[in-house]
């Protein structure tokens, strides 16, 4: 066996002690009303009264929108890490940026042409 | 490790196919109506054309990434040929594509140009976790193609469309994990991800595991026996210029993953897979000949033939040396070649009405002559008859696995080439022998036929004279087989 798996070895037996724990815990010192009416079986939803089964369907169009988020939400995490080295990588880096934030672009106008971000 | 410029350099047949790839997609967004649409088409043909002359012009070799991506001559035999493939593709499909998926023409040649850009960038691959995203990267724009064609008012055909595509899709998605899983296996065995790597793994039952999963994921891409369900019903229900595409390029790239890691990579340790690749071979062969037997349906019949054919493939990379690689480069070129041309000719006769059994062929020689000798033509080379490239492609594989001790398996593969022989002459005797129902002429879009006869040219022209492409795939072979970094050479021819 590598030296290096006993790091995954710890860190699984750690895992699970640490979920087994919270559980028991929870067992030991958690407050439970004995009696099991309605009030006690229902969802916990911070207070609120639930309303409504959580069985939905959703629209695809969220689909879509989120698919273009994601895009940009990693686009941004490029970009921090653009920023902070900048200095160090010089004026190719930006060439490279914006390279990259153009293809990003073209893909954008594909989705708004295509009409995946109208809502219908 | 850091990117320079010189890693681009070798990069440049891939970033050529990138920049094509960035025009279609500004020409469909810059599009709106139908004949722009098809616009997309034409302009994907001539730019796969123009990739293909450049790859005469600056052949590129070198190693990009620190060793992971090598360009050599290799790599350029084998993304010549996926243009090519490409090209006929788009070419024969432009009028079908056309006709039933109007408003999708975009992204069908878009998806086309992904899948293929994903192909030659595995070719030069030599990492394990590169070969698995470029894989993906072929595989994943089949999906969306396979159901490209959204029928109004043709609920059954809509249904067996989406049958067919779901199909494809849940077994391409489910057999990715299990190749990975196999892939993580083996990673975790060697300690590396690079290919060269691979031969000093320690012997542990984990490692065969490994093997043994990585062979069941990519034999799901592949449809080998018994992965195969879902070929047949896929072929029959997706676009035949499609099925033409599906049926050859995807397959060659899961063989050519395949083949870098087990042939390349393992290829001291040839005891370690040969025993699985053997069982698979013989399965392949025999289960793919006799079911096609059966079949009324062009279709489902070729495809019974293909599932057939990747156990020719298979015996090929059994042979494990040098010589087993240029044959099954020959091989790759025959089939490429002809069955692409076969699923055109589908295409033109089963197209417009849509019924794709053998009845449809009933006396198309006296209909239409031309196209009537093409597929005589096709299907011999798929039989492997004498003088059509799939002669000499099977004679080939044969002389290389009976040098290399596979005489038994050589008997089964002639054996089974007569079953096939039956098969694929029934198609001809329909053809040639039956009365036809309809009297008139097939019309033939033009560029149709022009795919068709690309495919025609070629099949007949290395059927009679094989050497020079012979000899351009030995020198591929050859670079093929070096895993470490050596000084890479590439050859002009």
């Amino acid at each position: 066996m590598n030296q290096a798996w006993i790091s995954t070895l710890v860190f699984l037996v750690v895992s699970a002690v640490l979920a087994a724990s919270v559980m028991i815990a929870a067992r030991i010192l958690g407050v439970a009303s004995k009696r099991r009416t309605k009030l006690t079986l229902t969802t916990y939803e911070c207070g609120e009264e639930p309303e409504g089964p959580a069985w939905l369907k959703f629209h695809p169009r969220y689909y879509v929108v989120a698919l273009v988020f994601v895009l940009f939400d990693v686009e941004a995490v490029f970009l921090f890490t653009w920023a902070l080295i900048l200095p160090d990588l010089g004026m190719l880096a930006i060439v490279d940026m914006f390279l990259f934030i153009g293809i990003l672009l073209l893909g954008w106008v594909f989705a708004l042409s295509k009409g995946a971000l109208r809502w219908q | 490790m850091t990117i320079t410029i010189e890693d681009l350099r070798v990069l440049t047949l891939p970033l050529e196919l990138s920049a094509l790839l960035f025009l279609v997609l500004i020409a469909d967004i810059a599009t709106s109506s139908v004949r722009g649409k098809t616009f997309t088409g034409w302009l994907t043909f001539w730019g796969l054309c123009v990739v293909f002359g450049l790859t005469f012009v600056s052949p590129v070799a070198g190693e990009a990434f620190g060793g992971r991506f090598r360009a050599d001559t290799w790599t350029l035999f084998m993304t010549r040929w996926f243009i090519v493939a490409g090209a006929v593709v788009t070419l024969g499909g432009i009028d079908r594509i056309r006709r039933m998926a109007s408003r999708r023409q975009g992204e069908y040649n878009l998806l086309l140009l992904f899948s293929l850009l994903g192909m030659v960038l595995l070719i030069g691959a030599l990492d394990l976790i590169l070969l698995l995203l470029c894989f993906e990267l072929s595989s994943i724009p089949l999906f969306v193609m396979a159901a490209i064609e959204k029928r109004k008012g043709q609920e059954f055909k809509l249904m067996l469309t989406a049958e067919g595509a779901i199909k494809f899709f849940l077994v391409g998605v489910v057999s990715t994990p299990i190749a990975l899983l196999g892939l993580a296996l083996i990673m975790g065995m060697v300690g590396d991800s690079s290919i060269a790597a691979l031969d000093g793994a320690t012997t542990s039952p984990l490692l065969k595991v490994g093997l043994l999963l990585l062979l069941s994921g990519m034999g799901f891409k592949l449809g080998v026996v018994p992965f195969h369900m879902w070929v047949p019903d896929t072929y029959q229900s997706a676009p035949a210029p499609f099925v033409a595409f599906l049926s050859t390029a995807p397959k060659v790239t899961a063989l050519v993953a395949l083949a870098r890691i087990l042939v390349s990579g393992l290829q001291n340790r040839s005891e370690l897979w040969t025993p699985a690749v053997t069982t698979l071979c013989v399965g392949t062969l025999v289960m793919g000949n006799f079911w096609a037997l059966g079949q009324r349906s062009t279709k489902r019949l070729l495809a019974y033939s293909g599932i057939g054919h990747i156990g020719y493939f298979m015996m090929a990379l059994l042979v494990g040396d040098n010589t087993g690689m240029a044959m099954f480069l020959f091989y790759v070129v025959a089939y490429l070649l002809t069955n692409i041309g076969t699923f055109l000719v589908v295409e033109a006769v089963c197209g417009r009405s849509e019924d794709e059994s053998i009845d449809v062929f009933a006396g198309l020689s006296r209909r239409s002559p031309w196209l009537a000798m093409s597929m005589l033509l096709f299907l011999l080379s798929l039989a492997g008859i004498p003088f059509v490239v799939g002669f000499w492609a099977k004679l080939y594989v044969f002389i290389a696995a009976w040098r290399a001790g596979y005489s038994w398996l050589v008997v089964t593969g002639a054996l089974l080439a007569i079953v096939a022989l039956y098969y694929y002459l029934q198609i001809a005797r329909v053809m040639y022998m039956n009365e036809p129902k309809v009297k008139d002429p097939i019309a033939v879009k033009p560029s149709l036929a022009a795919g068709v006869l690309i495919c025609l040219l070629g099949i007949v022209g290395y059927g009679a004279y094989p050497r020079p492409l012979l000899e351009s795939a030995r020198a591929a072979a050859d670079a093929f087989m070096q895993t470490r970094s050596a000084t890479v050479s590439v050859s002009l021819r």
